[in-house]
């Protein structure tokens, strides 16, 4: 069987460090939030709020994310081009750079090395080996792909090829900057240009990869998980090009209102609604792969897994386009609306997919079956709970400390002051506390059974794993 | 109609355009077959 | 076609991102930052002032505070006049943040005394009880340092003087940074223009309120009032109020429109009411001292 030679051991690397960089992240936000409720929970220097949310930030996208991104991508390019990958010697270079530049990035945060700029904060160092691991990871998957024995790409290959050039322009444009020293340098862009370019950055960090890849993972495991084929693949090619086409237009919806010029604010306002229809085609695309096989939410844990990441992703490109919205925008950013939004995108889309995605590689990458499914519920619904409750109690903090921003007296005077609008948060932050804990506790769960599994699982009835090709 | 409405109705134009190209090329009947495969292939590779 | 050539669909997923990104960040560069954007009076930091913007950069300020004022009527009554282009031009990088914690801060220059600032970095909550701003008293005991401060001045290429960086020797990250807040957003004239002007006659709506009435407004001195002038009027970083006599409409448009050159800021934003509640709270209790 050709599958013999399929490099697994890197796949198994890359799990194992996501879920550990995946459970740093969840602590850490643990923490931050309540440093939030309580400020005496600062430890300065290095452990105040300020330096310790980037760790949870980078922690979770870049340790997290990236990290089952590779893992699972190493799968899938190598099942789906029916060839090992390209280079196993690469791969196991990307594996130590990854997890050296992921504890580089979280001490030079704590010791308060930063750019500032949000999911980019690392310095210029750090930057560097950033570059050239994903020239690593991106040399390997395109290697691999041109030499696949699979004549067909699926929608999957498509997404993961698009976010290599993105996440590669993307990155190098915001990282360019004028040293100082080795641990400081100065943006080489200046104010309202500076402003432009990171959201163009930030928030197509979030097309290139908390989307795209994501969406190529869950094309591919949820077929895989149900056996059926996914509804249309023309409807995934068509909503391929518009997204990857119209997310670029999108960053200034971050800076409405600002000095930035109004006509880059419209063009990202109309480009974001607009980005509802690819949105929701991979959605329908989700939703319609599922008819006939509804059953199967019951009855098989992935798939829930799965289909309540894609809702979590259609929610969230609902919600992304409303607060796009100039009127909207104008009462409810800077409040704790956003953070809820982005965490409903995090904790219930990314992750959801990334639970799914490692349930779904243990049996096949360590010949073992789950451990137990109970427990894979019980994470499911901790999941789900917890992330419900953090997002829903800072919507409505975010409505309630808007309305008082904006509340007038009929003298034209402010209704309240900061102050008072502020310590209105403090019962939504401490329902923010609970929800966090109750995800963590979930994560918790997960990570035994993964472990569990893979010492006491049951070997699986056909042995898709041979000893070849293990580190 | 000032420069800035019609260059923004020629961009809205020229990208419609360039949409229904690609729709019409990817649900072509002619398509059809080769446009779905990649979904059944994806499955056999177990 | 490119549905089974991975490079041509490489290329063809690189223009597709690259034309929304030409026209939206790379175009922009032709318009802001230019001679146009330029506001006269808009100067780059001191060399104070950049090392205290680099500190709020290290320890992460901008994940609490933006410093952007949006062109909103309840945003510009809260913080002062909405923030231009041209303001920005010396910020790398710029820090209007996405996220308010705390308050904007970008018309915070010039709002309150130097004092102020470092009784509220050492330990916010001495000032604003309920405030969950850490302490950052640990400012005072890190030193500059001068030779890394001219670095940055020269990569920078902002103007200063062998002695401005003589004059840090010995000063700490806590002076750095009150000299950055006092210069944010001051460079335009925008606080004169703002002044507050008090249209039609002065007339005390409380002049009738008896004592238990009056006392019962007690907390809006204590959250405004008795971080600067103590809670007992016997001053601090403010004046002592005990043993002041101004009358009912001079006190009032002290309050109301503050006295801009003398570190007292504006309550104009907490309305007429507020502010006459304060008036004759001030004005009863001032002989002894609010209890």
């Amino acid at each position: 069987m050709e599958n013999q030679t399929y490099n697994y051991a890197i796949v198994r690397s890359f799990v194992t460090w996501s879920m550990i960089w995946g459970l740093v992240a969840v602590l850490v936000g643990v923490i931050v939030s309540l440093q939030m409720v309580n400020p005496d929970l600062n430890f300065p220097p290095y452990l105040t709020f300020g330096r310790l949310r980037p760790v949870h930030t980078n922690a979770g996208i870049y340790g997290w994310g990236i990290g089952v991104i590779f893992a699972a991508f190493y799968y899938i390019v190598q099942r789906l081009c029916k060839v090992p990958i390209w280079s196993d010697k690469l791969a196991k270079f990307q594996l130590w750079l990854f997890n050296a530049t992921i504890t580089a990035s979280a001490v030079t945060l704590l010791l308060g090395y930063t750019t500032s700029k949000e999911y980019h904060e690392m310095e210029w160092p750090i930057d560097v080996m950033v570059v050239i691991l994903w020239v690593a990871f991106s040399i390997n998957i395109i290697m691999t792909i041109l030499k696949r024995k699979e004549e067909q790409m699926y929608i999957s290959l498509w997404y993961m090829m698009a976010a290599i050039v993105g996440v590669a322009i993307l990155y190098l444009v915001n990282s360019a900057a004028v040293p100082v020293s080795f641990f400081k340098s100065y943006s080489a862009y200046a104010g309202t240009n500076d402003a432009n370019v990171q959201w163009w950055f930030g928030h197509n960090a979030v097309a290139m990869v908390l989307t795209a890849p994501f969406l190529g993972m869950f094309y591919y495991f949820l077929p895989k998980t149900t056996g059926v084929p996914i509804f249309s693949h023309r409807l995934s090619i068509t909503a391929f090009w518009s997204l990857i086409f119209m997310y670029l237009w999108t960053g200034a919806h971050h800076l409405l209102w600002t000095p930035v010029p109004d006509w880059i604010q419209t063009l990202a306002m109309g480009f974001s609604i607009m980005l509802i229809a690819p949105s929701w085609g991979s959605v329908f695309n989700g939703y319609l792969s599922m008819n006939g096989q509804w059953h199967q939410m019951r009855e098989n844990y992935l798939v829930k897994f799965l289909i309540l990441g894609i809702t979590f992703y259609g929610l969230q490109t609902l919600q992304g386009p409303m607060q796009a919205i100039r009127t909207f925008s104008a009462f409810i950013h800077y409040t704790d609306w956003v953070p809820a939004h982005i965490h409903m995108g995090t904790m219930g889309w990314v992750s959801m997919i990334c639970f799914a995605s490692i349930y779904y590689l243990i049996p096949r990458i360590y010949g073992r079956e789950l451990y137990s499914i109970p427990l894979a519920d019980l994470h499911f619904w901790l999941t789900l709970v917890g992330q419900l409750i953090w997002s829903i109690s800072l919507w409505i903090a975010g409505v309630l400390q808007a309305g008082m921003w904006n509340a007038m007296n009929s003298d034209g005077s402010l209704t309240y002051t900061f102050m008072e609008t502020m310590v209105e948060m403090y019962p939504y932050w401490w329902a923010r506390v609970l929800g966090g804990v109750i995800y963590m506790a979930g994560l918790v769960i997960f990570i035994y059974n993964i472990y569990m599994s893979v010492k006491k699982g049951e070997p699986t009835a056909v042995p898709t794993i041979t000893t070849e090709g293990r580190a | 109609m000032d420069l800035a409405s019609i260059v923004y109705l020629g961009m809205t134009f020229g990208l419609l355009v360039i949409f229904v190209m690609i729709v019409v090329r990817t649900y072509s009947k002619k398509r059809k077959d080769e446009g779905e495969i990649a979904k059944y292939r994806m499955l056999d590779d177990d | 076609m490119w549905e089974k050539k991975p490079i041509l669909l490489l290329v063809l997923a690189t223009c597709a991102i690259m034309v929304g990104t030409i026209v939206t960040m790379i175009l922009p560069f032709a318009w802001v930052n230019t001679e146009a954007d330029r506001i006269e009076g808009v100067t780059p930091y001191t060399a104070l002032q950049q090392e205290g913007r680099d500190i709020y950069i290290r320890d992460g300020c901008n994940n609490c505070h933006t410093q952007t004022v949006r062109p909103l009527v309840p945003e510009v009554l809260r913080y002062g006049d909405y923030s231009k282009s041209g303001e920005f031009v010396y910020d790398r990088p710029f820090l209007w943040g996405s996220k308010r914690t705390g308050p904007d801060l970008a018309r915070l220059g010039g709002k309150y005394p130097d004092a102020w600032h470092y009784k509220h970095m050492e330990s916010p909550r001495s000032m604003v009880p309920k405030t969950n701003m850490p302490d950052y008293g640990w400012y005072s005991n890190n030193l500059l340092d001068p030779q890394m401060i001219q670095r940055k001045m020269e990569t920078l290429g902002f103007p200063y003087t062998a002695e401005e960086i003589k004059d840090l020797e010995g000063k700490n990250d806590m002076d750095a940074m009150v000299a950055y807040l006092q210069k944010l957003g001051s460079d335009i004239p925008w606080r004169d223009a703002a002044e507050t002007t008090i249209v039609g006659d002065l007339v005390n709506p409380y002049a009738d309120a008896n004592q238990e009435t009056i006392s019962g407004w007690a907390p809006i001195y204590a959250d405004n009032c008795a971080a600067c002038h103590g809670p007992n009027m016997e001053g601090e970083i403010g004046p002592e109020l005990i043993g002041e006599d101004y009358d009912d409409e001079i006190l009032f448009t002290i309050i109301y429109t503050g006295i801009t050159d003398g570190g007292m800021p504006s309550f104009s934003n907490l309305g007429t009411d507020k502010v006459w509640k304060l008036t004759n709270y001030i004005r009863t209790y001032q002989a002894e001292g609010s209890q």
